[in-house]
């Protein structure tokens, strides 16, 4: 896992207990969203073939990491990490951001119901299209997700930077999670603004999903529109200064 | 010639002599998979489909096997009655497979054993949710379609005592309810089952519909329901009189009558239905439970009354509730008593084996691994309901 951001305001400058003390300290600046686990907590260890490795196959470093282990603090694992053949990240987070009020049944039973509706539609496909064509159709609902938010990803964003008393939308590289979260929220806003009143969310999903993996539909314009305005904007990159 | 050519060609192979007799679209494809899978091992892979599609033929050796139904078939045997979820499977597969297990061969062989002079004999099947009931109930209708039985399925008697938006009061009787939709539907897919029967039988009665329309005594039974599903007003009065006559005439011994019936408990539970007056309405006020309650009674010969209990849409009954007692209620137990139950319980291994293999030949577990084999086995503890859902989404 990779470390966490430090969120930060301003504000008074007073640490609590558990304040994880990241690389990035900006003077006068206080997280707001923080963890009750220390530094010290290591991250929890959910593979089962990890545990599985008879100790004699063990190299050395694994042995000294093993040793290492028994004395740290572990962090108890989320519940909704598992480790299931048939768990993805990228589906709980995407869940996770479905979710409203705390209510992961619904989200997940939505999201499930998603999967399905994918998965029907490109077995109707599959069915209707001839043999040459029934090679290049993928029906995995697991594939054609990754594939569709990895095409709805945007290269490049706008940041909005503070010169000389206006507020300037800077191009910006972004980072893998920011692109990734972008990509997501992108999904979700367009599913539910744009839907009709009567259709179900799983299946506006699985119709804007469809789209993004051929690389069409309304999510994709949305980051090509992204894309246009960083490079309508390119002569304002001088004031990035990262 | 064929078939010692086959009876040959399975002794060397070791193989079932069944297996070679019928070609149908899935045949190539079937059989050099499994005559890939099995020369070299019997055992891993499971077997998940047999190329015997004619149910009176199912034996112990096809447990655990899915069996083809042609969508022709499918169309004019169930127009109505098969559970959602496989209609939309047969829907995404372009094939309708069901699956031979204990329950539905233990009934088959009672049904080939049936003296048809006898009064006619009760089959409850009952089981936990999503064990199969439904689905054993559609195989032992299929049988009977094949067998030219004439099936009166009721798809699911749930539907008739709650959700109605127009109940009339009935005009053969002041105190009873009609249904005009439930029941104008219902004879719509009677006619699309029975077609051939309808002109062979013969009305006992003349009945008269209103001041202008009247049936005669010797028309046609087609008549009496095509005047139900023109006259919508009048079409829980021909169900009425469908049901009457059927049961008058299968003692005769013209046709044999399945009566099919998928969530009998309804019959005797209670209605969520109200008068004008916000008053509830017991079951026997309603004509159509009325009359459906004279055809479970065993006082006719001539056929078969298979019924299944379920929970799953039942009003005022607990979640946990699967046994025939708990369901039927007193009422009902002692109305069907005696009857026959026949447990429908959850996949054993084989045939747990045989849906994943299923599955996976319709690439429909996009996942193959030995882990999620696994992993399913436990999550849904060899639920045949609940197997379907997981698999759908992986």
């Amino acid at each position: 896992m990779a470390a966490p951001t430090v969120k930060v305001a301003l504000g008074w400058s007073g640490l609590g207990l558990g304040v994880r003390r990241a690389a990035l300290r900006l003077p006068g600046l206080v997280q707001v969203r923080w963890s009750r686990y220390g530094p010290e907590y290591q991250d929890p260890q959910t593979d089962k073939e990890y545990y599985r490795k008879p100790l004699a196959q063990l190299t050395e470093e694994e042995t000294y990491e093993r040793e290492l282990r028994k004395t740290q603090v572990i962090k108890a694992a989320p519940a909704t990490k598992t480790c299931s053949v048939f768990e993805d990240p990228v589906i709980s987070k995407f869940t996770n951001m479905m979710m409203k009020g705390g209510n992961k049944i619904l989200a997940r039973s939505l999201m499930t119901q998603t999967l399905e509706a994918v998965k029907r539609k490109q077995f109707e496909k599959y069915h209707a299209a001839s043999a040459e064509e029934q090679a290049t159709i993928e029906r995995n609902p697991y594939t054609i997700f990754h594939q569709a938010l990895k095409n709805c990803e945007p290269v490049i964003g706008l940041v909005p930077i503070l010169k000389g008393g206006h507020f300037y939308q800077v191009p910006v590289p972004l980072a893998d999670r920011r692109r990734r979260f972008l990509a997501m929220k992108w999904m979700i806003t367009e599913c539910r603004e744009k839907k009709p009143r009567r259709m179900l969310m799983p299946e506006k999903l699985s119709q804007e999903l469809l789209e993004a993996f051929y690389n069409r539909g309304p999510v994709i314009k949305r980051k090509h529109d992204m894309h246009k305005m960083a490079e309508a904007n390119r002569a304002l990159a001088h004031y990035r200064w990262w | 010639m064929l078939k010692g050519m086959t009876r040959l060609v399975s002794r060397v192979h070791k193989l079932d002599p069944g297996r070679f007799l019928h070609s149908g679209t899935q045949a190539p494809q079937c059989l050099v998979a499994h005559l890939d899978n099995q020369v070299p091992t019997e055992s891993p892979r499971a077997i998940s489909r047999t190329l015997e599609n004619d149910p009176a033929k199912h034996g112990e050796q096809h447990v655990g096997q899915h069996y083809n139904i042609s969508i022709q078939e499918l169309k004019t045997v169930f127009p109505h009655g098969l559970p959602p979820r496989f209609v939309m499977q047969v829907k995404t597969f372009n094939e309708a497979c069901l699956m031979v297990r204990k329950p539905a061969l233990e009934l088959l062989h009672y049904l080939k054993n049936t003296n048809f002079a006898h009064p006619a004999v009760r089959y409850v099947l009952y089981g936990e949710k999503g064990t199969g009931k439904t689905l054993s109930l559609c195989h032992i209708i299929h049988f009977c379609a094949k067998q030219d039985w004439l099936i009166l399925h009721i798809p699911d008697a749930h539907l008739w005592v709650k959700n109605c938006r127009d109940l009339l009061q009935s005009t053969y009787n002041k105190q009873r309810f009609d249904q005009p939709l439930e029941a104008s539907v219902w004879l719509k897919n009677f006619k699309t089952a029975n077609e051939r029967f309808l002109s062979q039988i013969k009305v006992q009665d003349k009945y008269v519909w209103n001041k202008r329309e009247s049936t005669e005594k010797g028309s046609p039974l087609a008549e009496v329901v095509e005047q139900g599903i023109m006259r919508v007003r009048n079409a829980t009065d021909a169900v009425g009189i469908v049901l009457k006559e059927l049961k008058r005439q299968s003692s005769l011994g013209i046709f044999r009558l399945l009566v099919a019936v998928d969530g009998v408990n309804a019959l005797w539970g209670r209605t969520t239905l109200k008068r004008e007056d916000k008053s509830l309405i017991a079951p026997e006020e309603l004509a159509l439970i009325y009359n459906l309650r004279k055809m479970v009674k065993n006082d006719w010969q001539g056929g078969a009354i298979v019924l299944t209990v379920s929970q799953t849409g039942s009003l005022f009954k607990p979640r946990k509730a699967y046994l025939p007692q708990e369901l039927l209620g007193k009422e009902g137990f002692d109305t069907l008593d005696p009857f026959i139950p026949i447990l429908v319980s959850n996949y054993n291994p084989k045939e747990f084996e045989a849906c994943i293999q299923y599955y996976l030949e319709n690439s429909w577990l996009q996942h193959e691994k030995e882990e999620g084999k696994k992993e399913l086995l436990f999550l849904s503890n060899r639920n045949p309901g609940l197997l379907e859902r997981l698999c759908a989404y992986l």
